[in-house]
């Protein structure tokens, strides 16, 4: 960008002197500073390279709300399938309401929640419908509540592995390891 | 602004000197910055995986011929002061260990992280001197099988299971080693 002389310009008689002398220092330290660009678009490119290399584009699972996860360490990445969250009473398969925690909590023995029965074997009949040629995976992700009592969490895995669905993995938090 | 001198001006000809505006590059760094920012993950959701142990559909054209019992890893964790590592081979007792049981429970913001390095240790121990499925190229896993009580939290639960994915083998899956867990979780129904 070159710079050129200025044209004609308004008010041109009103002397600016003084802001010429601001500006320049008047004999002592000038205010007007100079920016490096070279610096500044180093960081930039340094900072657009980082947030690019931890970019995700597959974006993050949803956790119900009221659901805290808890954290592990030695984890597995995360897989796309059917989410069964466990919010209070309430289980929901992928969003939506599948039966609740009631009766296992005031029986405490475990039992098939039938509600999430019937959702998940329908989730698996729909996926060998939109799949005919594939083996059908059977795996479903259970987000539970860190509070939530064992005899829940067995149901819950029981009623899945009836429905067609014997890998079943929990959703945590992932911990950094204490050696890294 | 930045340029490249890159000289050819003489004689007259016009200079190949070429100059880059560096104000819409700043913009495009900026607006990417600002896109990445807003659709970055802080958060990292990962998995703890488990196996409710379904057989497969029974093969008729094969010849079913009886095979000795694999060895399996039980880990009792129905009482409040220890956990007891039981190793079996179909109904027979092959070995029996105590671990002291220490919640190891850190509460940040509400959310509780629950630790068993201990359990995990011997854990990782008895694997390396009982484990049958060691090797790289073998594709089964040695089963561990989780005894609980029905009142025990979730997060307690997470955290021994956490602890009995301690133990990590080679595993090799199309010419490609990498480090999975030696043991596969799956709970008692009783």
């Amino acid at each position: 960008m070159t710079v050129q002389k200025p044209g004609r310009r308004l008010m041109h008689f009103v002397p600016l002197h003084f802001v010429h002398k601001k500006v320049t220092g008047g004999g002592q330290r000038p205010i007007a500073a100079g920016l490096s660009l070279t610096s500044m678009i180093d960081f930039l490119v340094v900072t657009v390279v980082f947030l690019l290399m931890s970019f995700s584009a597959s974006g993050e699972l949803q956790v119900a709300k009221g659901v805290t996860i808890p954290k592990a360490q030695n984890t597995l990445d995360m897989i796309d399938a059917p989410i069964v969250a466990i919010s209070g009473r309430q289980i929901l398969v992928n969003g939506q309401p599948a039966g609740n925690t009631q009766a296992i909590e005031d029986s405490k023995r475990m039992q098939r929640v039938d509600e999430l029965f019937n959702s998940l074997k329908q989730q698996r009949e729909h996926w060998k419908q939109v799949y005919p040629n594939k083996d059908f995976p059977g795996v479903v992700v259970l987000q539970i509540d860190q509070d939530v009592q064992a005899v829940v969490v067995k149901s819950v895995f029981q009623t899945a592995a009836f429905a067609g669905y014997p890998n079943v993995s929990f959703m945590v938090n992932q911990m950094p390891h204490a050696s890294e | 602004m930045g340029g490249v001198d890159v000289g050819g001006a003489s004689g007259g000809r016009r200079k190949t000197d070429s100059e880059v505006n560096m104000i819409p590059m700043i913009d495009l760094l900026m607006v990417t910055i600002s896109f990445l920012l807003i659709t970055a993950v802080w958060s990292h959701m990962s998995r703890i995986n488990a196996d409710a142990q379904v057989p497969g559909p029974p093969r008729p054209d094969t010849e079913q011929t009886p095979q000795e019992p694999e060895k399996t890893l039980h880990i009792e964790m129905r009482t409040p002061d220890k956990f007891t590592l039981i190793w079996k081979q179909g109904g027979t007792v092959v070995s029996t260990v105590d671990v002291a049981r220490r919640d190891n429970v850190i509460e940040n913001n509400h959310v509780k992280e629950v630790h068993y390095p201990d359990l995990g240790a011997k854990i990782e121990s008895e694997w390396k001197t009982t484990g049958q499925h060691r090797d790289a190229t073998d594709k089964k896993f040695d089963q561990a099988v989780l005894h609980t009580d029905n009142e025990t939290p979730y997060v307690n639960l997470i955290g021994v299971i956490d602890a009995i994915y301690t133990p990590k083998r080679d595993y090799g899956a199309g010419g490609k080693v990498e480090k999975m867990p030696a043991l596969n979780v799956t709970f008692a129904v009783n």
